[in-house]
């Protein structure tokens, strides 16, 4: 044996690893480095040709990557605001509050068998999980998160998004004709047939939100709100709001419309033969849902983006650090140190039995949050996004707890219920907030 | 009202369950917070009764199993009626009766000094039956009989006027308590308390000793000592705890040195 593999031998494994990965590493790195500077302007030439195509790109993965912490989030909700209406604790073992239990349940899911039954059309079987994820996640493409944070700004976005939206009654409809199981048909079926009843109401209640914009692009729907609260569409659309809420409830099969996967009564309707990632994928599917459903409300009839009074933003801090000169250099090598010594001063002062490098440590850790803090606060004042998307998040989360909220309360009604609820009193509803807006454009203008 | 609005009925729903978000919650964490009992709770042993007036134990000894100081000692009656069922293995049923356990269980502990339940002599007892025609009836002279012949009434003397004349033994120790002048022990013993009297320092030493420790000045001398038996017995006791304090010592100490450790 050779100096070498004796050498080799000796090693842990994470040696190994190490020993490994960083000759790979260096290597990749210095490739990269050589292709940039190589064929850099030739890429980017390319890239800024085609910019359209990457910003699809990139907007593509973005929310596919925003997706699946949207639904532990969602589920962890769940989870912990029904069990504190139940008076019980909820989780509150894995991670602060129990906050990562919904990333073991995602883990959960991945490492369980992924199991094909026998006599399944596999590939419908396997495509219809996909086909009902990928409609959710792309109908986010449009959702404009803050002023110039949208994946596609289209003119036809809310046409768009019902659209790609109800693609996920094909993803149902193919999950239960391919499980060669006579329930999981029925299931399929039965939200089918639920989806479908709904997505009327749910299409013609924005009809008048439509109108009187005069747009289908949501970022501009969403700009026709701007100024105080009182311009919301949910102030000039009460009806269409109520309606809307009640359809999206039952689109995002949410209780108290949630017959498709009733869990309390029911196998798993569609998804009773799934099982591991495939099954996964419905569950992550339905709580994008819940997240897209509320993202919609609040663009269309809450402002969106759009502070509910007048927010001084931006404000345009002039800072100028280039200006200093060498004086930067200097700031930049004292003011750590000064700070950490005079945040750390008045523990050290006020607590005798504390000794220096413990109130060193809590300087040094107070100066670094004043630091955050501080940036956090520019970036919150300067940048308009950011404060945009504060209060997009915070509105939409607003509603997401709304839903909870009802799942919490609601007792889920029967099916004959439901299709009655939908074509006798959504339908007529619905288009008797149309015909009245219309009027009332006519007659009082826009 | 709710029929007369639509969706007040729901309303009321959410804001209910809203307000029970706020609320405090129901839950223990239990291994980490112990349930609060109430603070007067000592854990009493009882056996409880059902409506029909049977016993609710089905002696599965899961309290005996449980029990931290094993204090809880079963038979019970298995389903054909037997009374064969014990906790634990059968050798150790003498064992939880020793006194170390019955100690440990807080039970009161037989004194192997106390002689009541020892055989006796029951010529006289037979006597004082046969005299009174083993009949019940005539308990009360059969009793003053059997005290004049023992000075007192032994337990065994109680159990033959039991077995003799068909009389239940509860009802004899009753008869026998009621009445003032019979008595289950012997009458005291006058020699026996002049004797001890006799040992004790006189009353004036103990006065005189509390005065010199409350006002001080020398403790006035008693003549009478305590007796000297008393006091070799007390210092023999001391000289011997400390020598064999002594000699283990050294012989642990001795052993240690002797034997370094070796590392293996």
């Amino acid at each position: 044996m050779t100096v070498v593999g004796r050498a080799w031998n000796r090693l842990s494994l994470p040696g190994k690893l190490f020993f490994t990965l960083a000759p790979l590493l260096l290597v990749t790195t210095i490739a990269v480095i050589a292709i940039l500077v190589i064929f850099g302007q030739l890429i980017v030439d390319f890239l800024a040709a085609n910019l359209p195509i990457v910003r699809f790109v990139v907007a593509v993965t973005a929310v596919l990557l925003m997706s699946v912490p949207t639904a532990f989030l969602i589920i962890y909700m769940e989870m912990k605001v029904i069990a504190l209406m139940n008076l019980r604790l909820g989780p509150d073992r894995v991670g602060p509050y129990g906050s990562l239990l919904s990333v073991v349940h995602g883990l959960k899911v991945l490492m369980k068998e992924d199991f094909t039954p026998t006599g399944v059309d596999s590939i419908v079987f396997t495509l219809a999980p996909v086909v009902v994820y990928l409609a959710s996640v792309m109908s986010l493409l449009v959702i404009p998160f803050a002023p110039g944070l949208f994946g596609q700004d289209l003119n036809v976005g809310l046409l768009y998004f019902f659209a790609v939206g109800g693609l996920s009654v094909v993803g149902l409809l193919m999950a239960g004709w391919s499980s060669f199981n006579k329930y999981s048909l029925l299931g399929g079926l039965r939200s089918a047939a639920q989806i479908i009843s709904y997505e009327i109401p749910l299409t013609l209640s924005v009809v008048g939100v439509l109108i009187l914009a005069g747009t289908m692009s949501l970022n501009q729907i969403v700009l026709d709100q701007r100024g105080s609260f009182l311009d919301w569409f949910a102030f000039k659309q009460p009806l269409g709001l109520l309606i809307f809420f009640i359809a999206a409830t039952a689109e995002a099969n949410r209780t108290p419309f949630d017959l498709t996967e009733a869990d309390s009564e029911i196998v798993a309707g569609f998804a009773t033969e799934y099982s591991g990632m495939r099954f996964g994928f419905f569950f992550f599917a339905e709580y994008v849902n819940v997240f897209i459903m509320s993202a919609l409300i609040v663009s269309l009839f809450f402002g969106g983006w759009t502070a509910p009074f007048d927010w001084p933003w931006p404000v345009h801090i002039e800072l100028n650090p280039g200006g200093l000169g060498i004086g930067l250099l200097i700031l930049l090598a004292v003011a750590p140190v000064v700070g950490t010594l005079v945040l750390a001063a008045p523990f050290w002062v006020a607590r005798s039995s504390m000794p220096a490098w413990q109130a060193l440590i809590i300087g040094f850790v107070l100066l670094n949050l004043l630091i955050g803090l501080g940036l956090f606060a520019l970036a919150f004042l300067g940048w308009e996004w950011v404060v945009g998307l504060f209060w997009f998040l915070g509105k939409t989360y607003g509603f997401v707890f709304t839903f909870v909220w009802m799942r919490g309360t609601l007792p889920r009604v029967r099916i004959d219920q439901l299709m009655g609820f939908a074509w006798k009193w959504l339908l007529p509803a619905s288009l008797l907030n149309l015909f009245v807006t219309a009027g009332a454009v006519v007659v009082l203008g826009r | 009202m709710s029929q007369l609005v639509p969706g007040l009925g729901l309303a009321r729903g959410m804001l209910l369950t809203l307000r029970r978000f706020f609320e405090p919650k129901a839950t223990i964490r239990y291994p980490e917070e112990p349930p609060e009992g109430s603070p007067k709770f000592r854990g009493r042993l009882q056996l409880l009764y059902d409506e029909y007036g049977t016993l609710k134990c089905e002696t599965c000894f899961q309290c005996a199993q449980a029990c931290p100081i094993e204090c809880i000692d079963m038979g019970g009656i298995d389903t054909k009626n037997r009374y064969h069922i014990h906790w634990g293995p059968p050798e150790t049923y003498g064992e939880r009766r020793d006194e170390s356990a019955l100690r440990r269980s807080g039970r009161p502990v037989p004194d192997p000094a106390y002689e009541h339940f020892g055989p006796i002599d029951l010529a006289p007892v037979e006597a004082a039956l046969a005299e009174y025609d083993y009949d019940p009836k005539n308990l009360l002279p059969i009793l003053e009989a059997t005290q004049q012949a023992y000075g007192y009434l032994p337990v065994a003397a109680i159990k033959h006027i039991s077995n003799m004349s068909g009389a239940w033994y509860a009802m004899i120790y009753g008869t026998a308590s009621y009445y003032g002048h019979l008595r289950f022990e012997k009458k005291g013993d006058r020699e026996q308390a002049a004797a001890v009297a006799a040992s004790r320092p006189p009353e004036s030493s103990y006065r005189s000793a509390l005065q010199a420790a409350l006002m001080g000045g020398a403790p006035v001398e008693d003549t009478t000592q305590p007796p000297a038996a008393n006091k070799a017995r007390g210092s023999s006791k001391v000289r011997g705890s400390s020598k064999v304090r002594g000699s283990s010592k050294v012989r642990g100490s001795s052993k240690g040195r002797g034997r370094p450790p070796r590392a293996n």
